[in-house]
């Protein structure tokens, strides 16, 4: 039977495909147990929507199985997400806040951002959803809530539950039917309210559909929300790209790191054969992520079915989850997850201490 | 200070009165004299948006000018409230980085004549 540290020494040549470096100088392996000649540990990654936990997961017990006088290993996946900066003032519970983001409209961003959190949810991880087109919201219809959200203490508010995320958006608190007409100072007095006075709680992510476009909105928001990264949508077409550089370049301006573009309307797969029709050119996106040097996470299918499920009240991920769009967006979820964690590792945030009050 | 990418604050001090400290995530110990910081004010108000003109000249500023808060905007930046009341300046990292006045960074970089 082999000693503990045999067997962290056999597990320190499985190596995380991402972030380069072994799973035991990592602290993934947890609970280390011998029992006769059974091993069994947890194997703690930095998130559930890891791509290649079972990968990992079989390497680990190839390695130990291998030891003299095991007979057999016991690995429990488990995940814990880290949080890439310190907790500040706004959504002082949530780990990572990604911003999900289109140099222009119509491209399917809030049905990217819908889809996303469904699909972490859907990896096990604790979501929520935020709602920031002040302009046109449409997060009420995609999942088919109109509830008011419940106040929670004096000037703050819960969210609203919804098939498994915690989900806010402006047009719970006002008419559907009322156009939103905001002067640029309201916009920012009215995103800054909504992202100090949501009651979060603790979460692994928190999902915010952007505004489209680059304006005083996203720009508050930028500076404000505690931006872990940012998913920029596009579709194949040349002028899509133009304005996907565009989005690209401010957040680059407020130093957010782009974690990488999502094609959506890659190509189309009609209900009568499996066969991927190219409607736009294909491969455009990944020539935008090559040229602007970040990666492709994902290409989502144009797909009936991801704009009936929104309007019918449960995005595609919840509704047909193996149809060729909820798989893709599944993927993109793995991949956001991805590279949030090999980010998390890499990063130097900037320090919690960077409030202080003048002393004369 | 030149500033790699990803070198950001990691935390700020204040040594006497009008002296402003920041630790660097490089190991940099940087030093801003306060009144150059608002004097160097990159807001719309202190520079002409147009023609990038510093509209704020020395003689406005009091001798005496403190911060009276400091708070991080997003991920890049620092927005200061002054003891004159003004607080529209965001202070990028990357420029108070090339502003350093520490003894290895020596004199004041000439205040950059664009908003930043």
């Amino acid at each position: 039977m082999p000693t503990e540290q045999q067997v962290l020494q056999a597990l320190s040549v499985v190596e995380d495909p991402d972030l380069h470096r072994d799973i035991v100088s990592l602290g993934f392996v947890k609970r280390l147990a011998l029992d006769g000649s059974t091993v069994s540990f947890d194997l703690e990654l930095t998130t559930p929507a890891c791509p290649v936990k079972d990968e990992l997961k079989a390497r680990c017990e190839e390695v130990v199985g291998a030891l003299e006088g095991v007979s057999r290993v016991d690995v429990t996946l488990s995940a814990e997400v880290r949080r890439p900066r310190p907790a500040g003032e706004i959504m002082p519970g949530v780990k990572n806040v990604i911003a999900v983001a289109s140099g222009k409209g119509g491209v399917g961003k809030s049905t990217t951002a819908a889809n996303l959190a469904l699909a972490l949810v859907a990896e096990g991880a604790s979501v929520g959803l935020l709602d920031a087109d002040i302009y046109g919201p449409s997060m009420p219809t995609m999942f088919g809530t109109h509830a008011k959200p419940m106040p929670a203490g004096e000037d703050r508010i819960h969210p609203v539950f919804a098939q498994g995320i915690k989900l806010m958006s402006i047009g719970f608190l006002v008419d559907p039917d009322q156009p939103m007409v905001w002067r640029g100072p309201m916009v920012h007095g009215a995103l800054s309210q909504f992202l100090r006075q949501v009651e979060w709680g603790e979460l692994d992510y928190v999902i915010v559909d952007m505004p489209p476009g680059t304006g005083d909105a996203q720009l508050t928001l930028t500076q404000l929300a505690p931006l872990a990264g940012a998913v920029i949508v596009t579709t194949p077409q040349q002028v899509a790209l133009i304005d996907a550089r565009k989005g690209l370049k401010m957040f680059e301006q407020v130093k957010v790191p782009v974690l990488g573009i999502v094609e959506n309307m890659a190509y189309f797969v009609c209900d009568g054969c499996d066969k991927e029709h190219d409607i736009f050119t294909r491969g455009g996106g990944r020539r935008a992520a090559e040229e602007l040097g970040v990666p492709l996470l994902g290409e989502v299918p144009l797909e009936g079915g991801v704009t009936t499920s929104g309007d019918a009240g449960q995005p595609i991920v919840g509704r047909d989850p193996d149809s060729p769009a909820a798989q893709a967006f599944r993927k993109l979820a793995r991949e956001v997850a991805r590279q949030l964690a090999i980010r998390g590792m890499q990063n130097q945030p900037a320090g919690d201490s960077l409030s202080m009050t003048w002393q004369s | 200070m030149e500033i790699a990418d990803g070198v950001t604050p990691q935390g700020l001090g204040q040594d006497g009165p009008d002296v402003l400290l920041v630790h660097w995530s490089n190991g940099h110990e940087g030093r801003l004299g306060v009144r150059d910081l608002r004097l160097a004010c990159p807001c719309a108000q202190c520079v002409d948006e147009w023609t990038g003109e510093r509209q704020l000249r020395s003689e406005d500023v009091a001798a005496d000018v403190r911060p009276r808060k400091i708070e991080p905007v997003g991920l890049y930046a620092l927005s200061i409230e002054w003891s004159d009341g003004h607080s529209t300046g965001i202070y990028t990292f990357e420029r108070l980085a090339q502003m350093c006045q520490c003894d290895a960074c020596a004199a004041p970089a000439p205040p950059d004549s664009r908003p930043a």
